[in-house]
């Protein structure tokens, strides 16, 4: 596998501070073998038109949301983005479920009406995919007010992209969150970390004039720090910092991850960027578990074939399950029956 | 003159172009608009330049607030909405700021503005990314609603919008980009609130615009046997050529409306209720509209293909209004 430079220096400075023990480090690996087994699996059903439209992939960034979700309890509520896959997934979410929506089958998780964009799974706290930039997080901020008001421990975790950061909507709650001193923790992935793109189309003029969107936060009156999002044992560490203080009533935070994005399939979106494959943060995290030797060879196969079964039994399912019937298309306006 | 075959997409491109060209005031300002993958602005920012084509950020509110503050201060900008649905973000400054300044100011200022946006169903897109909103727009005051369905009129169309000293909304269907038609290559504007009568008929009147025009036409052809269909494109939704309507009334006394946006309170509505008020002596029956039920749009093609409007749909009311 992959083992270049840039790993070797970061390596020693990582191996001086494990904050995970062994079968934590493994079980985040296996999210996300879980997480890219999924999308590259659903990418080519996708291509063979058995997806209705094409979805947004998360490849290059599974290790922010696996990082994330390793500190999250089932009760908690996520807000996810426009391409939600990995943060559901990290979530717990039901693949099955999860593959049939995509399919837009009666047997998804809303009936085959949501399709990747707009997916709620109330159960495993996935309050929303969200088709329109930034949207998502405002309402984020209503959950956390609940958890705060029920008092019950639970937080949030409200994703965005460093694009969807400008959004009023998310400016306004970031405000609103610190004034109210909700549970929440905003998660920037910033997936243009080098050269700003929007929808893979690089840009004439910048969408940011900073390079942190973490800086921001001062500016809101909340702590934040920017990491490198292809480590997943940073993003663990501080994301449990920060959910912490959230659950012990302290406040919002704003975490910023850089990330890679390695396909996109949203509108005339560039396609992988050999530049971008060093930040594959599998690969970082196969390197490191090899070099502290906690990945043998035959725990890494058993791992990914595994989920590869995982994966191929989900989409088996959503392949054989019915198409939603025809009066459901006038159901659930108001959320009675027709 | 010889034909000059080019797309929707190209004939708009063509449009902006040449108003550019002529008119420095002219900027346009958006989601990658820079971009050279992108039809309608292709090639714009090469010709003239980063300072009059600009990228915006994702902040709908500020970009098109930010137009609307250029038009009042003498500009003449061109704002391009990435889908109508991503306006939603945007509402205070379109419909308040936009559409309410020049009153307000008792005309002291004027909003020279031209709000581009991509509207339509039909990819199993979703609820946040297939709507077509012109009944919104139409029912808020101040706004001018533009809604070409063929090549020719998207040029002629968006000529006059970006000339004319008021606020528009200029919607482009996204299934329409790659329609092909004929295209002088020499300037000409068609007025707003001008429709055009694209199948002449006798039986039955149908209203329809964007791409149920299409839609309107291909159902008037199968039939076109048995019924004679007159089909008319109002081309703008706000200002309305009724009088093009009502002369047809009075000629077939027949009514349909095929209308892509939602059902209630709109502009199916309005057309239904200019025929009652206006032509309800010759009228031989009773107005039909078909139009998308109030329900957002579901992913599953199947669903959506249920709730829109199509040819099979417009045919079988054809049938069921000249049956009666
Ligand atoms: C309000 C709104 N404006 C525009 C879009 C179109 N759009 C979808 S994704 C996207 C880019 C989002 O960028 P960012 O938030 O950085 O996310 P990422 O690049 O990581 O996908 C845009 C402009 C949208 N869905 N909603």
């Amino acid at each position: 596998m992959l083992v270049n430079d840039k790993f070797l220096g970061i390596t020693s400075y990582l191996m001086s501070k494990i904050v995970l023990d062994n079968d934590k480090f493994l079980e985040l690996y296996r999210v996300m073998i879980r997480i890219r087994t999924y999308e590259t699996t659903l990418r080519t059903l996708s291509r063979e038109g058995k997806i209705p439209a094409r979805f947004g992939m998360y490849t290059g960034q599974e290790g922010v949301a696996t990082g994330v979700s390793a500190h999250l309890k089932k009760d908690d509520q996520i807000g996810s983005t426009h391409r939600p896959v990995g943060h559901l997934i990290a979530k717990g979410i039901n693949l099955d479920k999860l593959t049939a929506e995509l399919c837009g089958k009666a047997t998804g998780f809303n009936k085959g009406k949501a399709g990747s964009y707009h997916i709620f799974d109330p159960e495993t706290g996935c309050l929303g995919a969200n088709g329109i930039v930034g949207a998502s997080v405002p309402m984020c901020a209503g959950y956390a007010l609940r958890n705060q008001i029920k008092n019950d421990g639970r937080v949030t975790v409200s994703y965005f992209g460093e694009g969807g950061s400008n959004q009023g909507g998310i400016q306004e709650t970031l405000n609103l969150a610190a004034c109210w001193n909700l549970p929440i923790v905003f998660i920037c992935e910033n997936s243009s970390p080098v050269v700003q793109r929007m929808l893979g189309h690089e840009m004439d003029y910048p969408q940011l004039t900073i390079d942190n969107v973490s800086i921001r936060a001062a500016g809101y009156g909340m702590p934040g720090s920017t990491h490198d999002g292809w480590d997943v044992e940073e993003v663990y560490r501080v994301a449990g910092e920060a959910i912490n203080r959230a659950r012990s009533g302290k406040g919002p935070t704003l975490l910023e991850f850089k990330v890679h994005q390695f396909e996109g399939n949203l509108e005339g979106r560039l396609e992988a960027n050999e530049k971008d494959k060093p930040f594959c943060p599998i690969d970082v995290l196969e390197h490191k578990l090899r070099i502290r030797q906690i990945l043998k060879k035959d725990t890494e196969e058993k791992i990914r074939l595994e989920e590869l079964e995982l994966v191929q039994k989900a989409v088996k399912f959503a392949l054989s399950s019915p198409e939603p019937d025809i009066k459901e298309a006038y159901t659930d306006v108001f959320g009675g029956a027709f | 003159m010889p034909e000059r075959i080019i797309t929707m997409s190209e004939a708009l491109n063509e449009a902006m172009f040449n108003e550019m060209k002529k008119n420095s005031d002219i900027i346009l300002l958006g989601e990658n608009v820079s971009s050279s993958f992108r039809g309608p602005t292709k090639g714009l920012k090469d010709a003239f330049g980063r300072e009059r084509v600009r990228d915006a950020p994702i902040s709908e509110t500020s970009f098109i607030g930010a137009g609307i503050g250029a038009a009042i201060t003498g500009l003449r900008p061109i704002v391009e909405l990435m889908l109508v649905d991503f306006g939603l973000v945007a509402m205070d400054q379109i419909l308040n700021q936009m559409g309410k300044t020049t009153y307000m100011s008792g005309g002291a200022v004027k909003i020279p503005i031209t709000l581009r946006a991509v509207i339509g169903a039909g990819t199993s897109s979703g609820a946040t990314h297939s709507e077509s909103l012109y009944s919104l727009f139409a029912h808020m005051p101040g706004i001018k609603v533009v809604l070409p369905s063929t090549p020719y009129d998207a040029k002629g169309l968006l000529t006059s919008s970006i000339r004319e000293n008021c606020p528009k909304v200029f919607l482009e269907h996204r299934l329409l980009y790659n329609v092909k038609g004929n295209v002088p290559k020499e300037e000409y504007t068609i007025p707003l609130g001008v429709a055009n009568t694209c199948n002449e008929g006798n039986d039955v009147t149908i209203v329809a615009s964007g791409l149920m025009l299409h839609e309107s036409l291909k159902a008037a052809e199968k039939i076109k046997n048995k019924v004679s269909v007159e089909v008319i494109d109002p081309r703008t939704i706000y200002p309305l050529d009724e009088e093009t309507i009502l002369k047809s009334l009075q000629k077939t006394g027949r009514l349909i409306v095929v209308d892509e946006d939602y059902r209630y309170c709109g502009f199916s509505a309005e057309i239904a209720a200019l025929a009652a008020e206006k032509a309800f002596k010759q009228l031989k029956g009773p107005i039909y509209r078909l139009a998308t039920p109030n329900t957002p749009f579901p992913f599953n093609p199947r669903l959506e293909r249920e709730l829109l409007p199509n040819a099979e749909k417009i045919e079988k009311l054809i049938q069921k209004v000249i049956g009666e």
